[in-house]
Order: structure tokens, then sequence, then C-alpha cells
């Protein structure tokens, strides 16, 4: 039995299983994901653009303006079609991003899979009560998470 | 066998603001409760090692909010992990142990190169036993507790893990 401790094999969760697990824990967001036929590096350098792209793959946002950066920390101010505004924390890291204000909650995840990668995206809500509307809420606004990949897949083949 | 080293501490006010609902918390707790969980289901589950991770994630964040003691999270956690990683395990063909006599004999290369060998011809309860007990550090009291049977099964259990490795690893 010598040497056996060091040798246990150990699971490794990759970003996107942690992006759904997030998912699956937070109640009245939306969430979806896909292979996408372009490489890791492809797809993770232009979504985690966040000023330029965030606003093409989230329609409803003008502008996306990172205002301070410490280490994978950051925040940014994002600002709507109507003019609304809003404070976002965000942690980014390569495959992995995750941002919240004070009613919003977002993230992406990206693994390389085979010759592509898979993309999850996720999105929703932060309101009191929301776990309760969970059930009919997630299956309704699920395609509110498959149109930003679409969105970037456009982007993507377009450069 | 020693026991694993002690995963990080955990800073009780992060569990708090996770289950608050603030979901920068919650990925925070994320990023340090995965390590820790895809340690215990890896030698439980083996190849199904990610689905069971994923699963017993699941099952912690959903039920943080009724962890009323955060510095308890990991034993918490641990217990939810074995739990996933059994069921997990058991769920697939591919969980069907091979019998004692079918353990390569001592100085197979195969073993001396790959541990997953030895616990693939486990059934995942005797491996739930051996990563409580060698890896986790419990007693058999504890490992019974955590497992719903009876000491004395944990004991024979154990036992039978022990000879399996023996059989595999000395000679």
């Amino acid at each position: 039995m010598v040497g056996v401790n060091q040798d246990w094999p150990v699971t490794e969760l990759d970003p996107v299983r942690r992006m759904r697990v997030l998912a699956a824990a937070a109640p009245g967001v939306a969430y979806a994901e896909k292979l996408i036929p372009a490489p890791f590096s492809a797809v993770w350098e232009t979504a985690s653009d966040l000023e330029h792209e965030l606003p093409r793959m989230v329609t409803d946002l003008r502008s996306f303006e990172i205002t301070s950066v410490r280490g994978e920390r950051m925040t940014g101010h994002a600002r709507g079609r109507l003019g609304q505004r809003a404070r976002f924390d965000v942690v980014l890291r390569p495959g992995w991003c995750v941002m919240q204000s004070r009613f919003l909650i977002g993230g992406m995840a990206a693994v390389p899979e085979g010759e592509g990668t898979r993309f999850a995206f996720l999105g929703g809500l932060r309101l009191p009560g929301i776990r309760l509307l969970d059930p009919v809420l997630r299956p309704a606004i699920r395609p509110l998470a498959r149109r930003p990949i679409s969105r970037l897949e456009h982007r993507l083949q377009a450069r | 066998m020693a026991p694993m080293t002690a995963p990080p501490e955990i800073d009780p006010a992060l569990v708090r603001a996770a289950q608050r609902g603030d979901r920068m918390a919650v990925a925070d707790l994320l990023d340090a409760l995965a390590p820790y969980v895809g340690r215990v289901c890896g030698p439980i589950a083996l190849q199904d090692g990610p689905d069971a991770a994923q699963e017993a994630l699941i099952v912690i964040f959903r039920n943080l909010g009724g962890l009323r003691e955060p510095g308890a999270i990991y034993g918490w956690a641990r217990a939810i992990a074995v739990r996933e990683a059994v069921r997990v395990a058991r769920r697939t063909a591919r969980a069907i142990p091979a019998e004692l006599a079918d353990v390569p004999a001592p100085g197979d290369p195969q073993l001396a190169a790959d541990i997953r060998d030895v616990l693939a011809r486990l059934t995942p309860e005797h491996r739930a036993v051996l990563v409580l007990r060698d890896l986790e550090g419990l007693d058999e009291q504890a490992a019974g507790a955590l497992l719903a049977v009876p000491a004395a099964t944990v004991r024979s259990r154990l036992s039978r893990a022990r000879h399996s490795f023996r059989k595999a690893w000395s000679g």
C-alpha cells in the first residue's frame, strides 16, 4: 500500500459544469449552452472582450464599460437601451465570467470540446420571491440565453 | 495511509453571503468547494466523477440555505458528495465490480501504473468507505453514520476493500 495516497483519482470540474451548478442553484435565470464550431481561443477572445462584445451579445445593453480591474475581479458600468444604468461586479478569467448587479446576474463559460468549444450563457434577475416563480419562469426565458450564443456565433463567423 | 491534506478554510461570511443570494459569493464558494468535492467524488465515481461532482454541487448549492453552521460546511458537503458519488456510480453499468479473483496478480505493471484499475474492482460503497476512512480520516462510527450503515458493516466493507488493495499492492 506504499504511495497509494498521492495517486487517488481527483475529479476536476470544468467551467461549463461549474456554470451548470450556478444555473441550477439560481432561481429565475435563463441558461443555455451550445457546441460552437470554433477553437476555444477564438471563442473566448471574443466573448471575454466585454466592452465591445457584451452589448452585441446582449442587445438590451447600449454600452458596458470596465471601470476598475484588480486581478480577475473588475467593476463595470452598464447602460441599457432605455437609459437605465447599473454597476456590475465581475469575475473574469479564461473560460469563466460571472457578473452581478443589484438586480441582474450574468455568466459565460467555455471549454474546448473536440475541435470546437462548448459555450454556456446564463442571465437572469435577482429579485425577492423569484424562487417561487422559477418553475414557470425557467422554461419561458430559456430562449433569452440562446440568443446571445447565436449572436456570438454569427460574430465569430463574420471574423 | 495518512488522511488527505485539510482543505483551505472557508470564511463563514462568504457562506452567509451565498446563503443570502449574493451570486458572486455563490461563485466564490463554488470555486472553494469544487476541488474538495472533486477529491471526494473522484475515487468513488471514477469515470463518472465529473457527473457526480456536478450533481453533488447542485444539491449542495440548492440546499445551502439549510446549513445552519457555516463552519460545518466541509463535513456537510462531504456527506452530500459521498452519497451523490455512490448514487451516480451505481447508476451506470460500469459499476459492476469484477470478482476479487479477477484482480491482476501483484507485480502486474498496470497496477503499479494505475490505481484507478484497482479502485474499479471495488463496488462504489467499498470505495466510499475507503475514501471516508483513509482519505478523510473518519472513524468507523462516523463513516457508518454518513453512509447510513452500522459500523460493523463499515468494518467488513473496509476489510474487503483493504484485502483487495493488499492483494493488488503487496507481494
